[in-house]
């Protein structure tokens, strides 16, 4: 799968954690996994919770290292975190002694960048995800779709390659998700930005991702790759009217499905 | 989640409903409202000492015994003019806060970094660490002949019983806190492209500062506690060593007005720091 022209891409991965307490045998987290990701693609990773799919972003973000296989981007092997691979996370995770200005030009102000270079992308981007009022503002005086919001802007300021992003609207209620899913889209599209994101939604893959990967657990594998064929900009209400719509999330259900019955059984035996 | 921008909003309403009706009933009931807990605490005190001083006044309870509020005043005004032992009241009193200020001058400036250099070595922590867990709980009056041996009468042996005590507690406090971080926060700073150092300068220490605050609140309480002991040793003034020695010639009004002035003086200090924590630490406590 993987080409040499991949912006990111894991190859024939495997992860393995020790069990609790010595008990001396360790579980299999992921095994041969392979996935590749083109430059400006954006990539969706579904599967249920607890099948790997975070700790391929971990992987990825250079927090964790693999037993097996090789991680690449732009074919330099990655050893630990840095700012070329961004990522946002399920909770916001800001800084709450910052205001919200300097929660988001953090990584160019650790960078060491010039203010009059930072500052005016800065207040784009918080124009862009609505903030441009609450500059001044600290995280623990907004919501939580706004923290997020911040968050996102934030990791966009670091000017990373490729974002990472580990469910990042799991937590927020279905209005706010379906703002953010917008937001981010439209971000994206004037970005093209490298994206892989985590998530167990179907809709949400489905509305946001160029070609959604459906993971399978225990170990965790790549079991299915699906391309989607719809234009944008995308619209909610007109790929919901889409007919291909339906037959693509039917079939998705179906192996979301099978896999969370697997992983179920696999729990009772 | 938004309870600041919400009561922000409550106010503004609050004060457009009493515009529109203006009336002194309903101003006097929300300043009420708003000020509840301090009227209960101020209410108490107040009834308490309303009851000590009948305990007094109608002979409960013997004066030797429990002197009444009333003399305890009378004492304070005879001391502010005439002095205890020679001293004159307000000496004693800024002879205590001096020697206390100084030694947790002393114990925060080195037992932050020192903690913070624990919290962040695993390596200086374990070499340092059996030193501390022995001495932090140790009784620190069982030191006073030691110290006296060691640093003789004067103002250092005083200075060094507040200071350790206070330092062991803030070093082991500061340690704690740097191990506060999670892993979501530096996660996040790294992928922003934060070094090392960055990372401690701008993640670590930030982070720690609420309990960093609060460490050194408790600290200085103990190190409060501490200053009798310190006086215990051969003083001739300040206010522990003026409580002792009014107890060994049954001067109980004098034990007492030093008791409720080493008492206010620990509840000034903590005032002070949390005034200071609201100022520099206002997130503390609260999630982003």
């Amino acid at each position: 799968m993987s080409q040499p022209t991949a912006r990111i891409a894991l190859n024939r991965v495997g992860l393995r954690f020790a069990a609790a307490h010595g008990s001396g045998k360790s579980h299999t987290v992921l095994q041969d996994v392979s996935l590749a990701l083109a430059e400006g693609e954006f990539v969706c990773l579904l599967g249920s919770s607890g099948c790997g799919k975070s700790s391929i972003l971990n992987l990825l973000a250079g927090f964790i290292a693999p037993d097996h296989g090789t991680l690449e981007m732009d074919g330099q092997i990655i050893h630990g975190p840095g700012p070329q691979r961004g990522m946002v996370f399920q909770q916001p995770t800001l800084f709450p002694w910052l205001s919200v200005r300097d929660n988001v030009t953090f990584g160019p102000r650790m960078a060491g960048l010039a203010a009059d270079r930072y500052l005016p992308e800065a207040d784009r981007f918080l124009r862009l995800v609505g903030l441009q009022d609450y500059a001044e503002h600290y995280p623990w005086q907004l919501s939580g779709g706004m923290r997020q919001r911040v968050a996102l802007a934030r990791a966009w300021l670091a000017d990373p390659q490729v974002l990472l992003m580990d469910e990042p609207f799991g937590a927020l209620d279905a209005q706010t998700r379906l703002s953010m899913q917008e937001l981010l889209t439209h971000i994206w599209q004037t970005t093209r930005t490298t994206i892989l994101f985590v998530t167990h939604d179907v809709d949400e893959a489905l509305y946001l991702a160029d070609r959604i990967l459906i993971m399978s657990a225990a170990p965790g594998r790549i079991r299915e790759e699906l391309r989607l064929p719809f234009e944008r900009p995308r619209s909610l209400e007109d790929l919901v009217a889409d007919p291909g719509y339906g037959k693509l999330k039917r079939r998705i259900l179906h192996v979301v499905r099978e896999e969370a019955r697997k992983s179920f059984s696999g729990v009772a035996a | 989640m938004n309870s600041r921008a919400l009561t922000a909003a409550d106010a503004l309403s609050r004060r457009r409903t009493t515009n529109t009706q203006p009336s002194l009933a309903r101003n006097v009931v929300t300043w009420l409202r708003r000020r509840k807990y301090a009227l209960i605490s101020a209410t108490a005190v107040l009834l308490f000492v309303l009851l000590w001083q009948l305990c007094g006044s109608l002979h409960w309870v013997d004066a030797l015994l429990l002197p009444p509020p009333s003399e305890i005043l009378g004492t304070a005004a005879e001391l502010i003019s005439n002095g205890y032992r020679q001293t004159p009241l307000w000496q004693h009193f800024f002879i205590s806060v001096a020697r206390a200020s100084a030694a947790f001058v002393v114990a925060v400036g080195a037992g932050v970094p020192l903690g913070l250099g624990m919290g962040l070595s695993p390596t200086l922590a374990a070499a340092l660490n059996p030193f501390v867990q022995f001495l932090r709980p140790l009784p620190k009056i069982a030191l006073i002949p030691l110290v006296i041996v060691w640093f003789g009468i004067g103002e250092s042996a005083k200075f060094f019983l507040i200071f350790i005590s206070t330092f062991l507690s803030v070093v082991v406090g500061a340690a704690a806190a740097v191990l506060g971080v999670s892993q979501a926060r530096l996660r996040a700073a790294q992928t922003l492209g934060a070094t090392h150092h960055q990372i401690f300068a701008f993640v670590v220490l930030p982070n720690a500062l609420p309990e960093l605050f609060t460490s050194v609140r408790l600290s200085i309480g103990i190190g409060w506690t501490s200053l009798i002991a310190a006086e215990m040793v051969a003083a001739n003034s300040g206010l522990g060593w003026m409580v002792i020695n009014a107890g060994s010639y049954l001067r109980t009004d004098v034990v007492l007005l030093g008791i409720v002035l080493l008492g206010l003086t620990g509840y000034f200090f903590d005032w002070a720091l949390v005034q200071l924590q609201r100022r520099f630490v206002p997130w503390a406590g609260k999630d982003a």
